[in-house]
Order: structure tokens, then C-alpha cells, then sequence
């Protein structure tokens, strides 16, 4: 956590990064409901076409960012213990760059 | 004459191990209007160690800030007879308890205190005074107007979690109120402060308790919401804050 992710950095990618994610989700869904893929290797070509794989990895890197500033407001809220508190940032730290480092993996082998 | 039922939080230091809820029956009057009237009676007539504090009788002071039915709000300007029995009366809560329903409100005043609740201006003092235009006044409206009965912090759980280092609802909503005052000359400095830290404002999750309960019609939630957006530089808004209708406590 650096001094630049606190207050209104953190607050600010948040809002952003819940927008984004709307628009993502309603583009996906819009999408689904009037062009579906009929079939795997349709569904994979547009999965890993150029735009489709930067918005998915921005999606995911939004997902994070949120999760990251959502949880550690609620551990700034509810863990005092300074001992604590440190701990469960740093697991927390550690959980959510192992998805991100997963989620990288998913997507590399898509395009392998 | 009907005849009302009360359950009142009580709790004497010097007395009582631990709080309990005492039950008090008494039947209205003609002049029974407000909450405060009845409690008044009460301790007058059943029980003379009833504590509460009080000041104005209208509204203005918020001395008699008190949780009525599990909500906020000022007893003397609740009307006693929309109340649903038993009515359960407690002190703020968060606060430490005094004595029955008088709270200690050291922490709020001390966040009170921390945003500077004054104009800063070094500007030499002109002849008279520090004049703004009409526009520039109606930006003070809807935050001027608090009464700092700490209804509004002391329903808000942020305030609950950190009340030493979140500035809480009314305090921010004075600090919204010295932001947008053109005569103050310390709009960056505050804003700075406030975002000095993860905790000062930014605790607040906008679940809007605080304008849910304020007595007086004010939202502190649209105050903060202001103050992040003048934060980013944005200045979307013209005048003041809007007053909502007070809500009715049953």
C-alpha cells in the first residue's frame, strides 16, 4: 500500500474500475444475447481476437485493482491490531497476485 | 387520556453495575407534543434521576440528541403521540454513556475541531467586513444550517469503527461549508488534509445514514460527495446543498 493509493487514488480506481467493468459485462452480455457463437472454435477466434483479449485483460486487471481497494477497506475498517492488519494485507497481496499471475497464464496459453 | 408506554435506557456509574431498560408508564396530557415534554414529566413526576440533556426546547440547540425507536433524532421536536409503544429511548449510540441518556461527546467535538471550523484568511481585515456576493452566500447553504446534535455521526458505522481518525458526517459537512466559503483562503490546504490519509474522509461507504437521520434536513453524504469531487477538481455544481423533508420518527 503506498502513500499514493490511499484516499482519493484509491477511491478513484474503485469508481473507474466498477465502471469499466459494467461496460464489459453489458458488452459481453449484449454480445451473448445477439450474436452468439455457435460453436467452440467460433467462441475461441473471438475470445482471443486482438481487442477482445486487451478488454478481457483490463477487465481482470479492473477486478483486481476493485478487490484490492474493496478488501482493504474492510480490513482499514475492522482489523486494529496493527500486527494483524499487516498480515492480512500482505496474504491478501499474495492471493490476489497469484489470480492475476493465473488469470495471465489463461490468457497467455489462449493464444498459444 | 391515553396512556403511553416507555422503555428508557438507564445506567448511573456510580450506581449501576451494568445499563438496563427500566419501563415507565404515564398518561399524556393536553400539552404533551413533544417526546421531550413527556420525558421531562417522567422525571418529574416518577423518577427525578431520569438524566437527559436539554437546552432550547426547539430544535436549535441539539443538546437532546437521543435514539428514539432505534433512530436518531432531536426529542423535542418528535411528536410523542406518532411514536409506536413501547417507546424504547437509548443515548447515541457510539458514545460512551454519561449517565442514562447524556452521552460523553469528546471525540466528536475533537474531530469537530480538526477541519478548522473558522475562516482562514490573512488577507488584511477591510474597514467593515468580509463581503461575498448573493451566488457565493448560496453556496453556504444546506451545510451552514447544522446544528451538531451528532445525530447523523453517531448513527454513521464508519464512525463506529474509527471515531479517532474518521472525521465523521458532521464534521465533514463543516468542512464542506468552509470549503465553499470564497472568503476562506485555506480551501487547498483543507482538501489536502483531508486526503492526507485513508481515514479522514475516505472512510465513508455513502450509505447515507447520516441524511436519513439529520433532524435538521441536511445531507452530509451529498457535503462528502462535493468535497471528493472539488478534490478531482470538478466543480459541477452550483449553490448550495438541498434541504430534504425531516423524516418522521414512529
Amino acid at each position: 500500500m503506498t502513500a499514493a493509493f490511499t484516499g482519493l487514488r484509491a477511491w478513484l480506481v474503485q469508481r473507474m474500475s466498477a465502471v469499466y467493468m459494467l461496460f464489459f459485462i453489458a458488452y459481453f452480455l449484449v454480445h451473448f444475447a445477439v450474436d452468439p457463437p455457435h460453436s467452440y472454435p467460433v467462441w475461441r477466434t473471438w475470445m482471443t481476437s486482438f481487442s477482445v483479449s486487451i478488454a478481457t485483460a483490463a477487465f481482470f486487471a479492473a477486478l483486481l485493482a476493485h478487490a484490492w481497494v474493496g478488501l482493504r477497506d474492510v480490513i482499514l475498517d475492522y482489523i486494529h491490531p496493527m500486527v494483524f492488519r499487516v498480515c492480512l494485507l500482505v496474504l491478501l497481496g499474495f492471493a490476489l497476485t497469484a489470480v492475476g499471475a493465473w488469470i495471465v497464464r489463461i490468457l497467455w496459453m489462449s493464444h498459444g | 387520556m391515553a396512556t403511553m408506554h416507555f422503555s428508557i435506557f438507564r445506567y448511573n456509574p456510580e450506581r449501576d453495575e451494568k445499563p438496563y431498560m427500566q419501563d415507565f408508564h404515564i398518561d399524556l396530557v393536553p400539552t404533551d407534543r413533544m417526546l421531550l415534554d413527556v420525558i421531562l414529566r417522567i422525571r418529574d413526576s416518577q423518577d427525578d434521576s431520569l438524566t437527559i440533556r436539554k437546552s432550547c426546547h426547539e430544535g436549535v440547540c441539539g443538546s437532546d440528541a437521543i435514539n428514539i425507536n432505534g433512530r436518531n433524532g432531536l426529542a423535542c421536536v418528535t411528536r410523542v403521540r406518532e411514536l409506536k409503544e413501547p417507546v424504547v429511548l437509548r443515548p447515541l449510540p457510539s458514545f460512551p454513556v454519561i449517565r442514562d441518556m447524556v452521552v460523553d461527546m469528546t471525540s466528536f467535538w475533537k474531530q469537530y475541531h480538526s477541519i478548522k471550523p473558522y475562516l482562514v484568511n490573512e488577507e488584511p481585515a477591510p474597514e467593515k467586513e468580509r463581503l461575498q456576493s448573493p451566488e457565493d452566500r448560496d453556496k453556504l447553504d444546506g451545510s451552514y444550517e447544522c446544528i451538531m446534535c451528532g445525530c447523523c455521526t453517531s448513527q454513521c458505522p464508519s464512525s463506529w469503527w474509527n471515531p479517532e481518525k474518521f472525521v465523521g458526517p458532521a464534521g465533514l459537512i463543516q468542512a464542506y461549508r468552509f470549503i465553499s466559503d470564497s472568503r476562506d483562503r485555506a480551501t487547498q490546504e483543507r482538501l489536502d488534509d483531508l486526503n492526507s490519509d485513508p481515514y479522514r474522509l475516505f472512510r465513508c461507504r455513502t450509505i447515507m445514514n447520516c441524511t436519513e437521520v439529520c433532524p435538521v434536513g441536511l445531507s452530509p453524504s451529498r457535503a462528502i460527495e462535493r468535497i471528493r469531487l472539488r478534490m478531482l477538481d470538478i466543480e459541477g455544481h452550483r449553490g448550495g446543498l438541498t434541504l430534504h423533508r425531516v423524516p418522521t420518527i414512529r
